[in-house]
């Protein structure tokens, strides 16, 4: 061999492994980090573990949220040969149409497509007897149930397919109940199989103890609901509160929802927060309260009311009937529009107000469930010349039932307006209590003096002569107040002469309150009165929940025992 | 001259164990015990299956080969030459017999089965071509010209070249035609001739091109449409080439470290005990453990080089070119293959690739070299 022939060979072969080498560097050197990563992303694989969310229970830690351990059904697209006959087998078992999963099957791009979430263990147990590995597959996850169903409905919420709150409770608590979802690193191989796990983090969401009662809240919610269902209405509200603490007991709302199978999503709202009303009568126990404690009237002060009408700023005003002269007990006893007016007059607009907005109106009470509002409240510089007049029987100003009901906690508990709240605990995953919420007083707002005075008054409301006889307990005194006013009319947007809201706000035992509590009932038909649409719902929830509280009656001393 | 039609047996004295290049045979087993370990690690088992065997077989292989190198050694060579035609002819059959009554795995017909085992008379066929081309250039000792080119196709790479391709083992006909075109290389053609080869193999590639495409098995099309554009078909032979870049590419300077890639015991990467474990090498022995193995194939060609020159005898001279031809091509087509630089063609890498039909066939390659080198000073036997 020459060896210019050789060198020419030697050469070429050197060139060649030369070639290899910088090759070697490209992709060793260089292009490491890019290839490495890829190699990791290929066979580990990081998954999201879903931490279980917190559970909600009542004050007694009887469960009102808990969490189901349920699969969903996934498909991998990449993996299945025939779509459309997967799709057959599997549209009869999920109750799915076919066409609608072969499209879902069909996009082979894909290695993940869900094809139904949280479904039954039947449905589970069916297609694993398919045995459809690796094309279908399952993920463990879990459901929200509420073991009570429309029990609270409204106060609790629900949360859409991925658990997060969406309503209620569950959607303001959102950060305490979900918890931290846990990574888990899982190593794979090419075939999918897996071949180690690391530790699962997750860490579960804290459980909720509520203020509220789930045997109060069932007695609430079946008076409410039967009283609505009596009087033909749109609808209702009650809410229960110990007025001393501001601690919700219960809280109805009507019409009610189901929280697992809802539909329907104008009767998600919680209305006893996110809905205003006029309150009418009910508002003349504020302005009785402020002139008291401003000394502008006394109990056996008289007011003429013969005449039964009174002109205010170029509007006239009535009363039901000509009620003669009254003492100021009786003009609120008998609930005397002219009376009222005439107070009111007395008192003076900016004074007025002054109670108004200490009673808590116009703004929020800070109560921890979805949508509240603060209602619609005129200073007195934007009020007209008749406004003095309707303020005094309870129109021109929208509030919430939780608004009207929190007032008259304050007339009950001695004058100091407490802020309502429904989450008492906190409690960590072993139940340890990491929050808990006290009673909080927001202001004094009346003297006690003038509390028990008012009280007085407001008893013989439902005593003979009183307009809410309907109300009184067997056994025990009631304070309160009914209302009865007209709603504006959408169309024309003056008051409706056939539209009414039907309301009482009061409390019991009068003298040492345990319970404080409104009925709002929305378009009664037939009967329209507060004292006699509300006034009974107040009494049988009132009379039914004493006896479960175990409260002595007063004029006996009797305990009621529960029975059964 | 002694009567080489017997079979002269060698005297396994001092002088045979002076003269033994130990060298190279150290350097073979060398890249093969390499093998074998890479061979385990590719193919152990992270997930509890059932250990799979390939490196105790591949090391009972590698047994069979050192005996079959001895034996290659103790017969003199120009003892083979003498048989070349013969030995060619031998080749042939066994091809034809593959083709009439062969195994077919991986989609193409190439084991033959004896029994026990199974045997790919290609890699055989290999061996004796080489021996016949060289038996055939010694004896013509003029520079090529046409005449001789086609000639000597038509007797020597027309034949094998058609059984391979009926198989169809694209990648072994490919390694006649460089063997082939190496070997003429080697001898020496007249410039004209090498120009006008050159000029009409540029020329005929288009229309030949054409015919081959339309010729090819599907697989086959698509390992060179992935060569081309390997993200095109990610699952399929594109998947093959990307698993291996990304396997060479996780290994980095150092590697992994032995026992410690993931890409081949993890199954991403196909084919990585057989055609791929220059992969699987270069992820856990990094790029400094690459060019280690480099150098060891690099020593072995020269090794073989060296005892080209030291030939005392034409024929000697071309088989040692012949076998050191034959595993240059190897080994560059095989590691560029795995760096995704050469479309797969199934080609495994010499003495490191699972597979023991390959592995006795480079011994016995080996036994060449050496048995070449060592008869250099014999001059009278």
């Amino acid at each position: 061999m020459n060896s210019r022939r050789a060198v020419f060979l030697v050469t070429l072969v050197a060139l060649g492994f030369l070639t290899v080498v910088l090759r070697l560097v490209d992709l060793m050197i260089l292009e490491h980090d890019w290839l490495s990563q890829r190699a990791y992303r290929q066979h580990v694989r990081s998954e999201t573990v879903a931490a279980p969310r917190g559970t909600i229970y009542d004050a007694r830690m009887r469960e009102l949220a808990v969490n189901r351990r349920v699969q969903s059904v996934f498909g991998v697209p990449k993996e299945i040969r025939n779509p459309g006959q997967m799709a057959g087998r599997l549209s009869r078992v999920l109750g799915l149409k076919k066409t609608a999963l072969a499209e879902r099957l069909s996009d082979r791009d894909k290695g993940f497509v869900w094809l139904a979430r949280k479904v039954d263990e039947d449905t589970v147990r069916a297609i694993q007897a398919m045995n459809l590995a690796p094309e279908i597959g399952f993920v463990p996850e879990t459901k929200r149930t509420y073991p009570k169903g429309r029990l609270a409905s409204h106060v609790i919420g629900f949360v859409d397919i991925d658990n997060r709150g969406t309503e209620g409770i569950e959607r303001i608590f959102e950060d305490v109940l979900r918890g931290e979802s846990g990574r888990v690193m899982k190593g794979r191989d090419a075939l999918g199989q897996a071949l180690s796990s690391g530790e699962d983090n997750a860490q579960t969401g804290h459980d909720l103890v509520l203020t509220l009662d789930e045997d109060l809240q069932y007695i609430v919610e079946d008076a409410l609901n039967e009283a609505v269902e009596h009087h033909r209405a749109r609808g209702g509200v009650s809410v229960m509160m110990d007025p001393y603490t501001g601690r919700v007991l219960a809280m109805a709302v009507n019409p009610t929802f189901s929280p697992e199978h809802r539909a329907r999503p104008e009767n998600w709202r919680n209305r006893a927060v996110t809905d205003v009303y006029e309150p009418g009568s009910t508002f003349k126990a504020i302005l009785a309260a402020a002139a008291l404690e401003e000394k502008r009237v006394r109990v056996s002060d008289r007011f003429d009311c013969s005449e039964g009408v009174i002109e205010v700023g170029g509007r006239r005003i009535h009363d039901h009937k000509r009620l003669g002269v009254l003492t100021f007990e009786e003009v609120v006893q008998k609930s005397s529009n002219v009376g009222m007016v005439k107070v009111a007059q007395i008192l003076g607009s900016e004074t007025y107000f002054r109670y108004i907005t200490a009673f808590g109106f116009g703004e929020k009470t800070g109560l921890t469930v979805s949508g509240e509002v603060k209602g619609l409240l005129k200073a007195p510089k934007n009020w007209s010349g008749s406004s003095i007049g309707a303020m005094a029987v309870g129109y021109e100003v929208a509030v919430t039932p939780i608004q009207v009901l929190n007032a008259y906690a304050a007339i009950a508990n001695g004058g100091v307006l407490m802020r309502p709240y429904i989450v008492s605990d906190v409690l960590d995953s072993e139940g340890r209590v990491v929050k808990r919420f006290e009673p909080e007083a927001v202001r004094r707002v009346i003297s006690e003096r003038t509390s028990r005075i008012l009280t007085e008054i407001l008893e013989t409301v439902v005593q003979d002569g009183g307009t809410a006889v309907n109300a009184s307990v067997l056994g025990n005194r009631v304070a309160g107040k009914t209302g009865t006013s007209r709603k504006i009319d959408r169309q024309t947007g003056r008051y409706s002469r056939t539209r009414y809201y039907s309301s009482f706000v009061g409390y019991v035992p009068s003298q040492n309150p345990k319970l404080a509590m409104i009925v709002v009932i929305d378009e009664p038909k037939g009967s329209i009165y507060g004292g006699e649409v509300a006034a009974p719902v107040f009494r049988k929830i009132a009379e039914h929940a004493l006896i479960y509280l175990n409260i002595p009656r007063e004029d006996t001393g009797h305990v009621v025992l529960v029975s059964g | 001259m002694a009567d080489p039609v017997l079979l002269p047996l060698p005297r396994f004295n001092r002088r045979f164990i002076v003269t033994f290049d130990w060298v190279l045979l150290g350097l073979v087993v060398l890249v093969a015990g390499l093998g074998i370990l890479t061979i385990y690690s590719a193919t152990r088992s992270l997930s509890g299956d059932i250990q799979l065997t390939y490196h105790i077989r591949q090391a009972g292989w590698l047994g069979f080969s050192v005996a079959a190198l001895l034996v290659t050694v103790a017969v003199d060579y120009r003892w083979l030459q003498r048989f070349a035609y013969a030995l060619y002819g031998l080749g042939l059959i066994l091809l034809l017999a593959v083709l009439i009554k062969g195994r077919m795995g991986m989609g193409a017909q190439r084991w033959l089965s004896l029994g026990v085992v199974a045997f790919q008379p290609s890699e055989m066929a290999k061996i004796f071509f080489i021996l016949a081309l060289s038996r055939y250039f010694a004896e013509v000792k003029r520079p090529f010209g046409m005449r001789d080119i086609i000639r000597v196709s038509a007797l020597f790479l027309l034949s094998p070249l058609a059984l391979l391709v009926l198989q169809p083992d694209l990648g072994t006909g490919l390694i006649f035609c460089f063997i082939y075109a190496g070997m003429v290389l080697i001898v020496g053609v007249r410039r004209k001739v090498l120009i006008a080869l050159i000029l009409s193999v540029a020329l005929a590639v288009p229309f030949l091109g054409s015919v081959f495409w339309s010729g090819l098995k599907p697989y086959q099309r698509n390992r060179i449409l992935a060569f081309v554009q390997p993200q095109a078909d990610p699952s399929g032979i594109g998947y093959q080439i990307n698993q291996s870049k990304i396997t060479i590419g996780s290994g980095a300077l150092l590697g992994k470290g032995y026992l410690k890639g993931t890409q081949g015991a993890l199954r991403f990467l196909p084919e990585k005990h057989t055609d791929f474990i220059f992969s699987i090498f270069a992820e856990e022995w990094g790029f400094v453990g690459s060019i280690a193995l480099l150098m060891l194939f690099l020593l072995v060609l020269l090794r073989g080089l060296e005892t080209a020159q030291m030939a005392k005898d034409r024929f000697g001279y071309f088989v040692a070119m012949g076998v050191v031809t034959m595993f240059t091509l190897y080994i560059c087509i095989n590691i560029a293959m795995t760096l995704g630089l050469a479309p797969v063609v199934g080609v495994p890498l010499p003495f490191m690739s699972y597979g023991g039909t390959a592995l006795v066939t480079n011994f016995i390659a080996v036994g060449l070299l050496i048995n070449v080198r060592m008869r250099r000073f014999q001059l009278f036997y």
